[in-house]
């Protein structure tokens, strides 16, 4: 500890500390490198285990794997690291527009071991999210232990993102463009400079253990006009695929969550499951990087009917494999629908019209997945740049841009929330940057008390209050028992001001008598949405704030517009 | 760079600390924390302020309600002076020799063509022969403090006032605001209901006297708010 300390103040960091720029810059090369190993060692250790596995690829128990596997990762997440199933990116958004991106150190290392659990024994699954959540947390501990705030914080939880993309994939771009559009949802030069370093750390780190190698590279392809108005149809066809992926994926989890078996036995059932598809098609099996490869080189020679049943089966495995419990991202699975469908609509294609002159089958393998990960993340910049990194196809950029752009657009109107983000706006826990709710989120009551009213007790003259009148800056006075000064009730001026004319009345009327004691009260851990809504519906403009049966003050609409446009002005400006 | 307490940037800031806190935590505002103390660079933080519709002083803003309530009577009366045997047949004249023994007046034909202004629209005789003039809309080259000049007349003179009684005694209020000048009408009003008051100035007593009465009031009213 002794030494961390001296580390933490020593005259290295001082330098850093001038400018906090700076440290950020810092911080961030130290996160996308230690986030792009976490990204080698996971790589690393599926195909370590893909190697053991297909040792045993004849042994009749091997459709029992992807069960033991799912069973066994699902076990450690919920007994060993106490963390919840899923695959993770849902987690880093909403820790990020709720906690400023606070994360447990755990959370580092224990989506790497169930995910390799998951897809190395045969589960479909990809390798990504957890690296994603891996490097985010790394990121945020790194973050944590330097004291940063929480917007920087933010920024270096992206950073770890951002790294962990472009190390797996070798595309920095897309590690970049991820994370801006997917993660943080907010374009700002202050955020950019530190991820682009991290993906570029994290990237240098894949090259320096993997070499620099594009993951699928194919041969130039010839792209005609007939092409790029042929990709409309296929864009449709992706976003089909990406909604039935979604929906499938659903209702897998709530059938999943409706019987009463223990977790891991969920677990083991869709692994089951996916075991006995990969006897027949053990293409689906895993995070499916070869077949994806074959597939981009035009090399796969099935026919239109086989295509089409592993892409249904690729789709049923994946909604198996991730809604019954198994660990892992959608990423890979995505790459592999992706290309298979745009594959069927190739040879569905040729098959209609077999005397034109289509682009290769391998371009519209490349093109589907671009279609599938827009339109299932619907992040169109994140689809174009990553299939341009992953796949050397700067030649199909015209194509790619339409697809992209259409399925997101397809898939938005079907389904308004993506993939990542649906589970918060069902909470209704997604904050984006310079919303209504985040901005809301943030103002607590406690900031927008006002403290000026002057309490009167149930006692008090009417006579006696009038003097209080005099002196109060407000139309309210809070009534409180003498006793235990409990809150009893409220006056409104408006309510009695025939009566404060009438001197007759002064020494016969008490306050407790001419209170209103059923009013609308907050509290102050309540939410301000909530409240606002609570007071929009009973046509208030102020409402009294009341804790432990104690008056706090009043929250009134009118300092809520100078705080909220305050909030406002300091969330989206700099 | 300057250390501050949460408590003084919340003050010069005008936003609640639990408000001034959070934005630090989040790195909103350009703010350090080190410890319990808050780091600032003065200008900066004043230049983000106005950038982000804020205000950041670290002066003590006077404020001007508790200074009212420390106002006496009393220094008001001394400051504007107790005057004996003023001439004139009728209200202008009056006003007009008054207005030559105002002190800290420099402007004293603007002072007049005010007071006479003022009476036309409405007379200040408040009745039992006292009259406060004072002008509608507080001096542009004004006083800095309140103050009250005290005039006792030669004779009575016809003021229109409510009871038609003449006037025998002026008091020439002049304030530096609106606000104070309410303030001030409200306690002069307050020793003028009572009636040995008026009593005592129809003896037209020397300005110790008047001082005295006046210091008796300036408790009482302290004790009634």
């Amino acid at each position: 500890m002794k030494y961390f300390k001296t580390l933490l103040y020593s005259r290295i960091w001082n330098f850093f500390r001038i400018d906090d720029r700076l440290l950020l810059i810092f911080i961030a090369a130290i996160v996308g490198t230690l986030s792009g190993l976490a990204a080698v060692i996971l790589n690393r250790s599926l195909s370590a285990s893909f190697h053991w596995v297909s040792l045993y690829r004849d042994c009749w128990w091997i459709f029992f794997l992807p069960a033991a596997g799912a069973a066994l990762s699902s076990v450690f997440l919920e007994k060993v690291v106490k963390e919840g199933a899923g695959h993770g990116v849902t987690e880093v958004i909403y820790s990020i527009s709720r906690y400023g991106g606070l994360l447990r150190l755990r959370s580092s290392f224990s989506r790497l071991i169930s995910s390799c659990l998951t897809i190395g024994s045969g589960g479909s699954a990809g390798p990504e999210a957890p690296v994603v959540i891996s490097g985010a947390a790394i990121g945020s501990n790194i973050a944590r232990y330097f004291s940063l705030n929480d917007r920087q914080r933010a920024a270096i939880v992206g950073c770890g993102a951002a790294a962990a993309i472009s190390s797996i994939f070798n595309a920095p771009i897309a590690g970049i463009v991820f994370t801006m559009e997917v993660i943080l949802a907010e374009w700002t030069i202050v955020n950019l400079t530190p991820i682009a370093i991290a993906s570029v750390a994290g990237t240098e780190v894949s090259r320096f253990f993997q070499g620099n190698q594009i993951v699928f590279s194919h041969h130039q392809f010839n792209i005609h006009l007939i092409d790029i108005i042929a990709v409309l149809g296929l864009a449709l066809f992706a976003a089909i695929a990406s909604i039935l992926l979604t929906r499938l994926l659903e209702f897998m989890r709530k059938t999943s969550h409706s019987t009463r078996f223990p977790v891991w036995l969920r677990a083991a059932i869709g692994g089951l499951a996916v075991g006995i598809i990969g006897i027949y098609l053990p293409v689906i099996l895993g995070e499916g990087y070869h077949p994806v490869q074959v597939m981009i080189e035009g090399a796969f020679e099935q026919g239109l009917m086989f295509l089409s049943i592993t892409l249904l089966a690729k789709i049923v495995a994946t909604s198996l494999t991730l809604g019954w419990g198994g660990s892992g991202g959608i990423f890979a699975p995505c790459l592999v629908i992706g290309s298979l469908a745009g594959l069927t609509y190739s040879k569905g294609l040729a098959l209609l019209w077999p005397n034109a002159l289509w682009a290769n089958d391998g371009c519209f393998a490349l093109l589907g997945m671009a279609g599938l990960i827009s339109g299932m993340l619907q992040a169109p910049l994140t689809g174009i740049f990553l299939i341009v990194e992953i796949t050397g196809g700067y030649n199909v950029i015209l194509p790619l841009i339409i697809i992209s752009a259409l399925t997101a657009t397809i898939c938005h109107i079907i389904e308004p929330s993506s993939f990542y983000l649906k589970d918060l706006v069902a909470m209704g826990c997604l904050l984006r940057p310079g919303t209504d709710a985040r901005v809301l989120a943030d103002l607590s009551i406690v900031e927008l008390i006002e403290k000026d009213c002057i309490r009167v007790r149930q006692d008090m003259l009417l006579g006696d209050f009038v003097e209080i009148i005099k002196k109060s800056h407000r139309d309210y006075f809070p009534v409180e028992d003498g006793k235990n000064g409990h809150f009893l009730g409220m006056i409104k001026l408006d309510d009695i001001r025939p009566y404060i004319f009438n001197s007759g009345m002064y020494n016969v009327v008490l306050m407790g008598q001419i209170m209103d004691s059923n009013v609308e009260t907050a509290s102050t851990d309540d939410d301000l949405s909530e409240v606002l809504h609570r007071m929009d519906k009973k046509h208030l403009y102020s409402i009294p704030v009341v804790s432990n049966n104690k008056f706090l003050g009043m929250v009134s609409k009118a300092t809520l517009l100078d705080q909220y446009r305050k909030e406002l002005i300091v969330q989206t400006s700099d | 760079m300057i250390k501050l307490t949460i408590d003084e940037l919340a003050k010069g800031l005008e936003l609640s600390v639990s408000t001034v806190e959070r934005w630090v935590r989040q790195g909103r505002i350009p703010i350090r924390k080190s410890g319990s103390a808050y780091l600032i660079d003065k200008a900066g933080l004043k230049k983000w302020a106005v950038s982000h519709d804020l205000s950041f002083s670290l002066e003590k803003k006077k404020n001007e309600e508790e200074y009212i309530l420390k106002v006496s009577l009393l220094s008001s009366v001394e400051r504007g002076g107790v005057f004996y045997n003023l001439q004139g047949d009728n209200m202008e004249a009056v006003l007009r020799s008054a207005v030559n023994c105002v002190p800290a007046i420099i402007d004293k034909k603007e002072l007049y063509k005010q007071l006479i202004e003022r009476e036309q629209l409405n007379s200040t005789g408040i009745g039992n022969g006292v009259a406060i003039p004072h002008p509608r809309i507080p001096l542009s080259n004004g006083v800095k403090e309140p103050l009250i000049t005290t005039c006792f007349l030669e004779k009575p003179v016809n003021f229109n006032a409510i009871d038609d009684q003449p006037v025998f005694v002026m008091f020439i209020l002049l304030n530096p605001t609106v606000k104070m000048h309410l303030s001030m009408l409200s306690r002069l009003a307050f020793c003028l209901r009572n009636n040995s008051f008026i009593q005592f100035l129809k003896k037209k007593p020397p300005s110790e006297a008047l001082f005295e009465k006046m210091a008796d009031f300036d408790i009482q009213l302290e004790s009634s708010d």
